[in-house]
Parts: structure tokens; sequence; C-alpha cells
């Protein structure tokens, strides 16, 4: 009795041991000025490369920490502020949501660095109710583009020539669609936007002051109504089908049953790899131009840098040395776009051609009320496309319209 | 008779494989795997406390030192009445951790606006606000700027305006221009030394980023220059200011009141929509029951969802069972040969994880390129799987049935055999049929056994995200809204009411609607247990 007693004195002097190393281990607090980075696992490796030179001149500490794009905006949201990053890889639709979580602060990087952005770049960054301010330095831009197989067609000058080329491949190849371009049951509005912005569409309308008014909703404007028609007329002669997802447009173009391929620089590499011959253009004018939706990527400074006390290392991170030529070009590789700055360049040909479709391209607008548009406008393209029994064009954006709206309230 | 017991050999006792195992586990092994679980169980319990004293949560700490204090006599210090709780206590921890703990959680989000623009406490949201309402002032300057310190070793900013190129020393007192000649700058414009000021360089800089952000140089007015960074400041002025003892914030410009509004943002009081972002989350009571029982943005889809989430669970479960059942009677028989065979083919649709069966099936179903349409195209056949309201709704019932079956399958197998040979036979020498004997003997008994299971993947199959999700995801739309679509359930409309909806996401308004559904699917369960117990006794 007197040893099993004298065991159980052992055991918790034990369980004390154990217990006093797990309380040093949580305690532990680090003495540089550590900057925590989110980022994906595209451009992690790049991402701790360019932040790790930063960090070696300034005798300071990087972690990257590697999330998948997505999760990086939602976890912000939900993460201990012990655990939250200091700057996180960032789309720039995302601008709207996080600052109106109060997440992201505004960043004032000199009038040099600016001077070398497009200006589109840093206005999609840009949010504010009344004063529009900067959340975020771009590193990268994206958008979809008219990619045409040239064996099988010429690259099209007038949206006639594009629709008469398309559907003469669709009869040789017995095909069920002419230009391949992704939708899928569950809609594509991002796909669809130059043929939105072609026929007069717009999302949201800007206000006095230049910033994104939600309650302006272009989605059925007048302008758009006048032209839908000829959505119709596509459906009935098999231009474009809803009833084709990513994969069905990306085979139907590799293997040549579509001259025509609507996507963005992520297939690139499948591209080039294809051994196809082909060019990658902006779709030409319907009534007005095919502009493509752009997407930025880029930094922000978060609200935890300020809770620990890094905010001038995380602030002098993102808008200098991020910012700059030589960071811009290896990231932009990293992910394979095109980079942000004017000054950086990417040699890769195929990205310059993604790169010249951009023009007089419209941000996806970073306002949250965003989230209420992509679905109801992919489901009034899917609902006008879908081939036999599709719902009117005008009527199916008209209650998509709607129902943004009350969404939206 | 005595010679013979003594004689006969003597069985040596052998323990069975199950005692021989437990056996390893006692003693000094067993003893060594306690401490170390309870080693786990208390470094766990420590670092938690560190944790929760970092965030001054005292009534946690309390709770937590009081629990592992508990769990270490139970197990250090056996006494007769404690013997109970050493089977008990795992089971409740773990009932505590991931049953009662998220429902006290989801029932709170319920009753609060947690949604895009709602998630900082309120002091966190001040903060925010006021970072968000500094502005450039017409004419604001911005610099290249290199911290330093006085003779006095107080904290000044090394300026130099950009563009321009005038240099200054900005202290907490104001800016005083220097002589061009004193400062040095470097290829970017930002100084290197200053006469008379020890610049701070290297690692020392980021180190004072407290003393730093909080050196405000006063220009004009309310004005003054801010560090960004470590080598630009730019001029920023406010254009709110709050007053803590009125809780409001008031626009300096044009003197506009925004007041708390009591459901967690400041809002604009002669414009109440005009709210200052961001704001904080709050408790707001019950109205986000309210909304879904009086707006009919969420009401009408609701009903809609529910009674198809309704039929879709119930005719799942019942289709599965009733195929699953006939598959067991049919593959039972005695003497079949390939029995086995049969049997694993029946079940192979349970060895393929769900969610790559389901985006095959997606695949299969396609309208233009799936297998499916391909094969009945030959017929002339061409059915919208997907594409249509009433197919999508079929489509999803089939391949939950596929999914389901194997399982009602194996239970109705294992429960055929555990109905004794005997009953069956008897009735048969009553003179019962076959049909007969099925319909009031095995099927009734059968129940017994299979119906609790019954009503657990009814209430799966309620629940069911992934097999609506990955193959429909809620499509096609044919009313008015996106978040409640045809084949929406109503877990997969909650999901979308809490990713898209409004400004953003709602996580409280798709928790209330998670109250909800449990209330649905409790009482549902409830009933049905009920039921079936009654079955039981009239086995």
């Amino acid at each position: 009795m007197q040893n099993s007693l004298k065991r159980m004195w052992a055991s918790l002097g034990l369980l004390a041991a154990i217990a006093a190393v797990a309380a040093s281990t949580a305690t532990a607090a680090h003495k540089a000025v550590n900057i925590v980075i989110w980022t994906d696992s595209d451009r992690a490796a790049a991402v701790t490369k360019v932040a790790g030179d930063w960090a070696a001149k300034n005798g300071a500490t990087v972690k990257v920490v590697t999330k998948n794009f997505g999760d990086i905006r939602d976890n912000l949201a939900t993460v201990a502020a012990a655990d939250a990053p200091d700057v996180i890889t960032a789309a720039h639709d995302w601008t709207g949501k996080l600052a109106a979580n109060g997440l992201v602060v505004p960043v004032f990087p000199s009038a040099t660095v600016k001077k070398q952005f497009p200006s589109y770049t840093l206005n999609a960054f840009s949010y504010g109710t009344a004063v529009k301010k900067l959340y975020g330095v771009p590193v990268a831009v994206e958008n979809i583009g008219l990619v045409v197989n040239t064996k099988l067609a010429k690259a099209p000058k007038t949206f006639s020539q594009l629709e008469t080329e398309a559907l003469a491949q669709k009869k040789k190849s017995h095909s069920a669609f002419g230009i391949a371009v992704q939708q899928g049951t569950g809609g594509d509005a991002y796909h669809m936007y130059p043929f939105f912005s072609g026929l007069g569409g717009y999302v949201f309308g800007t206000n006095k002051a230049g910033n994104l008014d939600p309650s302006d909703i272009g989605v059925a404007n007048p302008a758009f109504l006048k032209n839908a028609s000829l959505i119709n007329k596509w459906n009935k002669e098999g231009l474009i089908s809803s009833k084709v997802d990513d994969a069905a447009a990306k085979n139907a173009f590799l293997k040549g049953q579509a001259a025509f391929w609507i996507t963005g620089p992520w297939n690139a590499d499948t591209l080039k790899k294809s051994g196809l011959s082909f060019k990658v253009m902006q779709m030409p004018a319907i009534v007005k131009p095919s502009v493509p939706f752009l997407g930025v990527q880029g930094f922000m400074v978060t609200k935890f840098a300020a809770d620990h006390g890094v905010t001038g290392a995380a602030t002098d991170l993102v808008t200098n040395f991020m910012a700059s030529p030589s960071a811009q070009t290896q990231l932009a590789a990293a992910n394979f776009r095109p980079p942000a700055n004017l000054k950086a360049h990417s040699s890769d040909p195929v990205l310059a051609q993604f790169s010249a479709a951009s023009k007089g391209g419209v941000p996806m607008p970073n306002i949250p009320q965003m989230d209420s548009v992509w679905g109801d406008l992919g489901q009034a393209w899917v609902k006008s496309t879908k081939g036999s029994g599709a719902t009117p064009a005008a009527t199916a954006f008209k209650t998509a319209a709607r129902a943004i709206a009350d969404k939206i309230g | 008779m005595s010679t013979a017991t003594a004689t006969a050999p003597v069985e040596p006792f052998r323990p069975g494989l199950v005692a021989r195992a437990i056996a390893v586990f006692s003693g000094a092994t067993g003893l060594a795997i306690k401490m170390a679980m309870l080693a786990i169980t208390n470094a766990v319990a420590v670092w938690a406390a560190v944790v929760l004293v970092d965030h001054s949560r005292w009534i946690g700490l309390a709770v937590l030192v009081l629990a592992t204090a508990a769990i270490d006599f139970v197990y250090l210090f056996p006494r007769r009445w404690t013997l109970p709780l050493k089977f008990l206590v795992p089971g409740t921890v773990f009932l505590l951790a991931f049953q009662i703990v998220p429902i006290i959680y989801t029932i709170q989000v319920a009753l609060s606006n947690y949604s895009t623009g709602h998630i900082l406490t309120k002091p966190e949201a001040i903060k925010q606000i006021k970072i968000n309402s500094l502005e450039v002032p017409p004419n604001g300057k911005q610099y290249e700027m290199s911290p330093a310190r006085d003779q006095d070793g107080k904290l000044v900013l090394i300026l130099r305006q950009d563009p321009g190129g005038q240099v200054y020393v900005g202290t907490k007192n104001g800016v005083t221009p220097l002589a061009k000649s004193d400062v040095k700058v470097d290829e970017s414009g930002v100084p290197t030394a200053a006469k008379g000021y020890k610049l701070i360089t290297g690692a020392e800089l980021f180190t004072l980023d407290t003393e730093l952000q909080a050196l405000k140089v006063p220009t004009k007015g309310d004005a003054a220059i801010e560090a960004q960074g470590v080598r630009q400041a730019v001029e920023l002025q406010p254009t709110l200011r709050y007053d803590a003892a009125k809780n409001q914030f008031v626009r300096i410009g044009d003197g506009t009141v925004f007041a708390d509004n009591g459901r967690g943002s400041f809002a604009s009081v002669s414009s109440p929509k005009d709210e200052l972002e961001p704001g904080w989350k709050t408790l707001i009571g019950l109205a986000n029951f309210k909304k879904l029982a009086t707006n009919p943005l969420y009401r009408d889809p609701f009903l809609r969802v529910f009674v198809w989430t309704f039929v879709y669970a119930t005719l799942t479960v019942f289709l599965s069972f009733s195929v699953g059942l006939f598959l067991a009677i049919a593959l039972d028989k005695k003497g079949l040969r390939g029995q086995r065979l049969y049997r694993s083919v029946v079940v192979i649709p349970y060895a393929i994880p769900g969610f790559l069966a389901l985006l095959v099936w997606a695949g299969l179903l396609n309208d233009e390129f799936g297998v499916v349409n391909h094969i009945l195209g030959h017929v002339g056949i061409h059915v919208p799987w997907l594409f249509d309201a009433n197919w999508a709704r079929v489509s999803v019932i089939m391949v939950s049935v596929w999914l389901t079956t194997p399982y009602f399958f194996l239970v109705s197998m294992g429960a055929l055999q555990s109905i004794p040979g005997e009953l069956t036979e008897a009735a048969r020498v009553d003179g019962g049929g076959g049909w007969a004997i099925f319909r009031r003997v095995t099927l009734p008994l059968l129940l017994v056994a299979v119906a609790p299971l019954m009503i657990a993947s009814f209430a799966f199959n309620f629940n069911n995200f992934g097999n609506i999700y990955l193959l429909t995801g809620g499509g096609p739309c044919s009313g008015t809204s996106s978040i409640a679509c045809s084949t929406d359930i109503l877990i997969t409309y909650t999901y979308k009411l809490a990713i898209a909806s409004g400004k953003g996401s709602d996580y409280a308004l798709a928790s209330a609607v998670g109250i909800v559904i449990f209330f649905i699917v409790a009482t549902i369960s409830g009933i049905a247990f009920w039921r079936s117990k009654s079955l039981e006794n009239l086995a």
C-alpha cells in the first residue's frame, strides 16, 4: 500500500513535469519581429523566397503559411489573433468584404510606387462607402480571352465572323455547340461576362463619388434587354450551350471539336502542351466591346499586424518590397500570371496575349454585395442557353435582376 | 467414479483471446498507458489554461481546472464510489465537447448578428472605423521618411517631401524645415543621414512599432503626418470624431451623427441605412427567427425546400430499404451458386467513397456528354437529367438510392439470418403461402431490428449535404432565387444562405435555420422511435 501510494505521487510528479513543458511551449514568445504571411500553394515558394530576401535585409523573420486560396479570405474572419497573419495574399474582389469586416487596413504607397501600376489595378483594391481607400498592393492580373484554334479558323475581326466560323466548325464536327465556354448546372457568370458586356450589360453602376453603387443593378438594364434577343438566337443555333461545363469545354477545344475556347491564363500551360496552333485575343465586340472581367491579385496588411506590433514591418514589406518590379516578376511567374507592375515583365508570349485581351476590361466588383450576384447572373445564362425549352433571355435576366435586388435589400 | 474423475485429463485453463488481450494491458503496461493518457490529458489542459489566461476567460479557466482535477482524482485515487465514473467520464467529456458545446454555440450565433460586417467586437470595430476614417486632406503631402532620435533621445521623423524634395524634421509638436545640404537621401529618396540626428536603421526599425505608430506630427487643424511602414509618411486627417460619452461618431465635414443602432452598427440618425463600416458582433435576440417567419424572401423558399427535403429523405430510405431487402431475400436462398460473388457486387457502391461516386454520377448523367444519355440516344431518348427540375429530383433520388441500398442490403441480410427458422416453418405448417409468411412473420420481425436504422438513415439523408451539393449543386434553379433551387434540401439551402446572401455571408441567419432543422429532425425521429417501440412490443 505504502509502495503504491509512493508510485502515485511519483506519477503525479511526472505529470507536473510534462505539464510544465507544455506550458513553456505555449508561452514561448518570439523576440525578433516576425511577419506571418498567408498565401496559396502556387505562390508559397515564391513568397517564401521574396519575403525571405526582405527579412534577411531587415533583420526580421518571416513565416509563410500555405492555405487554399479561398480559405485565406474565410479563415481570416475566424482565426484567433495569436495565430492570425500580418500579411495575406488576396484577390481584389475580396477587398469590400474584408474591409467591411474591418480585417484589413488601408495602405499608402508612395507616389513613385503607385505610378508603376495601371490605375485599374489600384482601383480594384480600393474600397469605401464614402471615401475610397487602397487596401492592397497588386501583384498579378488575370483575365479570360478568346482562344482561337488557328488551324481550324481564322482569328475573327467581327462577332458575326466569329459566329459564322464557330457554327461552321460545329457542323463539321457534329458538335452540340460552337464556342466552348463553360457554364454547367451551377452557371458561370465570370466566363460569360464578355457576352454580357458585349450586349450592354453591367453589374453595378457607379455613384457620383465614383464608388460602385449596389442599388444600381445593370443585370437587366434597358440597353441590354434590347439586345437580349441575340441570346435566344445563339441558343437556337447552338452557338453557346449551358450544358457545357469546364471539362467539356476544355475537351472540345483540345480535341478540335470547337475552334474557339473562352478561358484564362490558368490554362496557358495546357494550351502550350496541347501542340495546337492557337492565338489568344479579346472576343470581337457584339453591340458594345466584349470586355472580360479583370481579376487582380495582391497583398494586404491585416488589422492583426497592429495587434502583433508589426504594422511598420508589414506595411514596409507590402508597399515597398512586394511592389518592386523584381518581386513582382517572381511572384507573378509562380502563379503563371502576368505581373501587375508595369516595369516587371513576363517573357511568356501566351501570357502577353492574355494581357492584351484585357483591354478595356472591368475589374470584378469588389463590394460585398457581389456575393448576391454570381449565382443569379450565372443562372440567367444557364436558363436562357440550355437548348430546347430555354427561358427567353429577357425574362431570365429580369428575374435575376429582381432576385439580386431582393437579396441586397 | 471418483477414480475416473481423478484420472480424467484435466484441461489446463486457457483464457480466451479477448481475456488474454485484456491481460496484456493490466499490471505495469496498463499503468504506463493510463499514466501516458492522463499525462496527455493534463498537458492539453495546461496548454488550454495558458490560452484561457491569455484571453482572460476566467469562467472557462475555473471549469477547466475543476474538470481536470476531477478527472485526475477519478483515475489516480480510486474510491468505491468513483468506480463507475472511470467508465462514464471519457464518454461524457466527448459528449460535452462534440455535442453540447456546438449546440450552445449555434444557438448563441443564431441569436446574434454574426455576418459580413459584423465579426469584430465593439472596441475593435471602433478602432477600425477610426483607422478607416483617416483621409488624405486636400493638398495633403506624402513623404519619404526615416525615424531618428534627437539629442535628447526623443523619436522624430526625418521627412523628405515627395514630390518636391524639401526636407523636414517632424516631432510631436510639428514640422520644422531642415537645410537640404544637411540631409542625405538614397536612390529612392529615403533619408539616410541627417545632421544633428541619429537615424534608426536595421532591425531596430521594426522593434519601435508602437512608439512609431503613436507619433503623430500635427500640421493643420486635425491633420497630422503619420508613419506608413518605416520608409513613408503621409499627411492624414480624420473625417469622423468618436464621442465615447455619447457612444456615437460625428462626421466632421457636415456634423452628421452616427449613433449605435442596437444592431451592431453606428448608423446615421437621419438616414438609418447609412452605416459605418465595420460593425460589430452583438446579440440581437430572435430577429433572425422573425426574419425566417415573416420575410417572404426566406419564408417562401423555406417551406418549399422543407417539403422537398422530406420527400427526398423519405423516398431515399424507403426505396433503398425495399431494394436492399429484395436483394437480401433473393440472395439468401440456400445453395445459390456464386452467392458470395453476387453479394460482393451488390455492396460495391458501399465500398466506393461517396464523394467520388457522386462526381462520377454527375458526369454520367451529363445532358450532352454523359454516358447515360449517349446510350439512351441509340433508342431515340434524351433525358435532361440535371437540367429539368423534375428530372433532377429523380436523378438525386436515384443516385441516393444507389448509394444507400448496400447498407440496407447488409443490415437486412443480417436481420434475416437472425429470424429463427422455426417461425417460418411453423407458419408454413399452418398453411401460410410465401407472401403471407413474408408479410406476417418475416417483415414484422425484420422491422424490429431495421426500423431504428431506417430512422437514423432518414435523419442522415435529411441532412445529406454531399449528395445534393456534388450532384446538382441544388440546381436547376427555376424560381426567382438562386438560393433555393429545385433540388436544394434544407442543409444546402442553409449553406447557400450562409455564404451568399445580401451583403456577403450571414452565419447568424444560417444558424437559425440550422436550429429549426435540428428541431424538425428531432421531432420526426422522436415520433418514429416512439412508433417503432410499439412495433417491438408487438413482436
